[in-house]
Order: C-alpha cells, then structure tokens, then sequence
C-alpha cells in the first residue's frame, strides 16, 4: 500500500527557532517563496493562506504548531477547478538541530489517487527549500 | 507503478561548469562529499572509486560524461556484503542553467525490489548535495556530524 506523496530532506547552516521564523513569517517567505505571503496567526486549528499579490492559492487549517520542531497544516490548493474539488492534501515540517546545521524534512501527503496537485507541488518545494536554505546561509534567496 | 527509485532536485546559485568541476574534482569533492575522495579520468567506460578513510565504499563506471551537462555512472555499494551482491544501480546528473542559477536533478535508479543499497543513498544523497550547494553559495561546506554520516552505512537497518 504505497501512497503517492512527495518527501525532501535538507540540511541549512542556521538554527532551528530562525528556520522556524524562515518558515512562519511572511517577511521571510516573501523572499524565497514565490513572493508569497502566509497569513495565520500559527494556532493549531486556524485557518492558514499562502497569498501572493492579492490572491489566495492555496489554503489550510494548522494541523500542528510545536515550535521550533515540528509544524502541519492541511493544504487546498485553489490554482484550478480541478484542485479546488481535490480533497485537501497535508504538509508536514520537522527540523532537528544536527551540531551545526540543523535537518528539515518536509512531508506533502494525504493525495487523493490522481490527484492534480502532487506533480506541481513535487517541482515547487525543491525550489521553494533551495531559495530557503541560500537566503538562510547567504542571507539572499536564489 | 512507481518505481524503486531515488530523484531529487536542488538550485545552486553557481555555473553549470563551475558545478561539473565540483561534481568532478578529485579535491574540491572531498571538502564537501562526506570526507570522500572521488578518484576517476571521468571518460566514458572508466572506473570511479569513492573511498573514505582509505576504505573503498562504492565502485563506478562512466557510462556518460557530456560536460557540463550531464554525467552518469552506475554504482555498486561494496561495504556490506548484501550491497555487495546487488546488481549495479545507475547514477544521473542534469545539469540546467537557469539565469542566475543552475537546477540539478539526480536520480538514482535501477534497484531491485527490497534493496538495501537505496535506503542508505536516499540518507546520503541529501547530506552530500546540501553541502554542495552550501560550498558553492557560501565557500564552505556544511559540518555535518559523524553519527549523522554514519548514519547512511545503516539505514536499511531503521527502513
């Protein structure tokens, strides 16, 4: 019983409370993101949106807020008809301080069997974490 | 029908040749690919080993070599005896210019159903390729703890 989702582990020379402002904080996610912001206020149970210039494309409820190790939200992505009837899917973040660099594993489940929002999800986060982790080390997104 | 395979991409403000040189480079690999050396002419149909501490862990072959494209060689784990015995797996790099940076996506396929091999490289692809990006934005390598290196030596055991 293999379910289809989308794993990515990466390692970021910073420490796990600013990875988890990084990852929380529309100042942050402006620069690496999309110029996405995120609009919640973090409470397990709240609603959640990703918001670029204007427009809401996806939106969720925080699943989990444990900071600074672990962090869920459901996940709808509004980019088309089809998604938007989809079932929402989940994301899920831990981090784990390893000495000097600190391990984030991202975990995008829960998709329904041909579902239209895994394969753009699975070619965004990559570039999405890799801004991340450039903007983290080198003070400047990609 | 998915397949026992590993994929990841990562974007590294870099050159497609300055990354095929880190990619390639007998030094420049051993600053940041988890303290080994990687010892080949990199033409098509040579070997490539990648020892740590003296210690042969995988041996390669060049099955393509089109810098700085994309470069592919096939794999086999020789420091555990069930690894040992696993047909070779094959190793791809694609290397992308995008403006101002370079998309790399490797794959690691060709493993057969249960191996033990894919596990401990889904550890250390990861680590090895985090720390690429890190040397070539930053010019340094990430430190990244000996447990957790070791840690890709036994990962079937946990999986």
């Amino acid at each position: 019983m293999s379910k289809p989702d989308f794993v990515y582990v990466t390692y970021i020379e910073t420490t796990p409370q600013k990875l988890w402002e990084a990852l929380t904080s529309s100042a942050f996610t402006r620069q690496y993101f999309f110029n996405t912001d995120i609009v919640t206020d973090w409470k397990v149970g709240s609603k959640f949106a990703y918001v670029q210039n204007g427009k809401t494309n996806d939106e969720g409820e925080i699943l989990e807020a444990d900071p600074p190790k672990r962090l869920s939200y459901s996940f709808h992505s509004l980019m088309n008809e089809t998604s938007i009837r989809e079932t929402p899917s989940r994301v899920t973040f831990v981090l784990e301080p390893l000495g000097k660099v600190v391990r984030l594993t991202l975990t995008h489940d829960n998709f329904p069997p041909e579902s239209v929002v895994l394969q753009p999800i699975s070619n965004g986060w990559p570039k999405i974490l890799s801004g991340l982790k450039s903007l983290l080390e080198t003070g400047r997104s990609i | 029908m998915s397949k026992p395979e590993f994929v990841y991409t990562t974007y590294i403000k870099t050159t497609p040749e300055k990354l095929w040189h880190a990619l390639t480079d007998r030094e420049f690999s051993h600053k940041y690919w988890m303290e080994c050396v990687l010892t080949s002419d990199w033409k098509v149909g040579s070997r490539m080993t990648m020892e740590r501490h003296g210690e042969l862990k995988n041996e390669c072959v060049i099955l393509e070599s089109d810098p700085p494209r994309k470069l592919a060689y096939s794999w086999r784990s020789i420091f555990d005896p069930d690894m040992k015995k696993e047909n070779p797996s094959r190793v791809t790099y694609i290397l992308e210019a995008q403006g101002e940076t370079v998309k790399l996506t490797v794959t690691h396929e060709g493993f057969v159903e249960s191996s033990k091999t894919l596990p401990s490289i889904s550890t250390g692809w990861p680590m090895v390729l985090a720390s690429l990006k890190s040397i070539l934005e930053t010019g340094k390598p990430l430190v990244i703890d000996p447990a957790t290196l070791a840690s890709t030596e036994t990962a079937h055991v946990k999986a």
